[in-house]
């Protein structure tokens, strides 16, 4: 009777998951045909022509420079709310941590949307700085690499803080006292106790963040111009306007396997810390 | 908007006595990591909502400008909005297919988070953390993936579509009502049916009323998940079947406008309104599982 409980699921994972995605990546070892969309030929081709043409590996390079640099600053933007949400005795909390969840649900688009026109020639941030007099003229911030980067900490930063503050609320107050007792100041203390045992947090919400950074269509598409083409771009290029699907695949294989270094990466740097401490 | 003044120490005045001045000195000082936090903290929180508060205020424009502080108030792009055959369409499509995708969602949802329960606790494990599956893998792989499969059956759009909602929605709603699950104590299932209760009727009659809020919190979830869903409908939205965030993306990559910003205005409203719902009823941190 539970076993068929789990029948709606595993019909649903198998028919629209499992097996179109396996078969999609699949045909990154397939020769590409202009009319039947891929030949069954076993073949490395596409793999080679990512590695080999500079316009493909410049792709991958910038993905991960993006992807990277979005990670490290969603962590340290992220790291003082979480710490206050999960620590601080502000009576703000149930407001604070809805604020930090709603925007979360208004979806990318309209995230990025918003940033289009803070960052506009007439938004915010040029209106603000012309005021001041520090610029003469508008800047151009849309269809910048920074726009993309500054856009994708935004929309990621909730991905960030979640899982920070569950590995924050779990340790054990009585540590950081401890420390105090000991003599050890308020930020020795947190660089020493506090922060070392939050690295679950941290690992989570960066395999997050990197992830769906480094999948990410909409927001460079949107804020970066001709600036910036990142794999998922590259990706649905090939799909919708290139029809070339092997190497789509290949280029979606690419993007697993930046995740899956990422993991690995992460993992590591875990192990090693765990027997270092 | 934090509350910063209630941490400062009572006494920071210099006073004349040296010892006096350094203490209260020393007393600041270990107050300004506290201060620099809240000060950091402000900071982001302007960060997060400044985008959003900025939209809101641009739809309220009465010219075409995109400026910010808009030059004046009306109505005029919520008027535009509602006379948009492409847009007012594209919002009832996004509505209905939301609906139907979270209700399936949490159909599903409340079957898997409950034979995991009931399993034997690594069995259970294992199903709960396949169910998460879809959110490890980048939706953009997942819509390509079915787009490819359409090539060897073929699904109307809107069951393709359908599908794809339904598939990135299901792992909040497992996480979702598994939570709520947790907080019911199993005796009582045993105990209805020790009283003759069948598996069924113990579930029906005594789980699903304890876990109804936590079960409308994942539907009302998954529903923001779908409406708010760019990458699935990207390669599976056909004509007839484009959702909002595809025609406001394929809108802004040309032109832009404030009517943009009147749309996504209602969408945020109604989002904020159904988050404060769920806040209500189960709280939103169950929901994310932190």
């Amino acid at each position: 009777m539970l076993l068929a409980f789990i029948t709606p699921a595993s019909v649903l994972y198998a028919l629209f998951l499992i097996a179109p995605v396996t078969f999609f990546l699949a045909m990154g070892v397939m020769r590409y045909d202009a009319i039947q969309l891929y030949q069954p030929v076993p073949t490395l081709a596409n793999f080679a022509r990512i590695i080999l043409d500079s316009y493909y590996r410049d792709v991958v390079v910038l993905t991960l420079k993006i992807a990277a640099l979005t990670t490290v600053l969603t962590l340290l933007v992220g790291y003082p709310v979480a710490y206050l949400l999960a620590r601080g005795r502000t009576a703000w909390r149930g407001i604070l941590m809805f604020l930090v969840i709603a925007p979360l649900m208004t979806g990318e688009i309209v995230r990025t949307y918003g940033w289009i026109v803070v960052l506009g020639s007439e938004g915010l941030v040029n209106r603000c700085l012309l005021a001041l007099g520090v610029i003469a003229h508008p800047l151009q911030l849309l269809n910048t690499q920074t726009a993309v980067v500054v856009a994708l900490v935004h929309i990621l930063l909730p991905f960030m803080i979640f899982p920070l503050i569950s590995s924050l609320a779990s340790q054990d107050p009585d540590l950081v006292r401890a420390a105090d007792t000991l003599g050890a100041g308020r930020i020795r203390s947190f660089f020493e106790v506090t922060l070392p045992l939050s690295r679950t947090g941290m690992m989570m919400g960066s395999l997050l963040v990197f992830t769906l950074s480094a999948g990410a269509v909409v927001t460079p598409a949107l804020l970066g111009g001709k600036d910036v083409t990142m794999l998922g771009q590259t990706i649905y290029d090939l799909v919708l306007h290139t029809l070339n699907w092997p190497l789509a695949s290949a280029c979606a294989t690419i993007l697993l396997a930046l995740q899956l270094g990422f993991i690995s990466l992460q993992l590591r740097a875990n192990r090693r810390a765990l027997r270092r401490g | 908007m934090l509350s910063v003044e209630a941490d400062l120490p009572a006494t920071v005045t210099l006073a004349a006595h040296p010892s006096q001045s350094v203490r209260a000195g020393r007393r600041l000082s270990r107050h300004v990591p506290g201060l620099l936090l809240r000060l950091v903290v402000a900071l982001v929180y302007l960060f997060l909502l400044g985008p959003i508060v900025v939209i809101v205020a641009t739809s309220f424009s009465p010219t075409h400008s995109m400026a910010f502080p808009p030059p004046g108030f009306s109505f005029r792009w919520y008027g535009a909005f509602l006379h948009s055959d492409s847009f007012t369409a594209a919002f009832q499509f996004s509505l209905e297919l939301g609906l139907c995708a979270s209700l399936i969602a949490t159909l599903i949802g409340f079957l898997t988070a409950y034979a995991a329960r009931r399993l034997m606790t690594r069995s259970g494990g294992v199903v709960q953390s396949l169910a998460m599956l879809p959110l490890l893998i980048p939706h953009l792989l997942i819509s390509i993936s079915i787009l490819l499969a359409l090539n060897f059956v073929p699904l109307p759009d809107f069951a393709s579509l359908l599908a794809g909602h339904v598939l990135i929605c299901t792992p909040f709603t497992v996480a979702g009502i598994t939570a709520s699950l947790d907080g019911v104590d199993a005796q009582l299932e045993t105990a209805a049916m020790t009283l003759g209760a069948s598996r069924l009727r113990a579930m029906l009659e005594v789980v699903v009323p304890l876990v109804a809020p936590g079960v409308l919190s994942a539907f009302l979830f998954a529903f923001v998940v779908s409406f708010g869903d760019v990458y699935i409908a990207l390669f599976l939205a056909g004509p007839g079947t484009t959702t909002l965030p595809i025609e406001i993306f394929s809108y802004v990559q040309w032109q832009s406008s404030p009517v943009i910003a009147a749309i996504t205005t209602v969408q945020i409203a109604m989002i904020v309104v159904l988050g404060l719902v769920i806040e209500r009823l189960v709280g939103l941190r169950r929901i994310m599982r932190v």
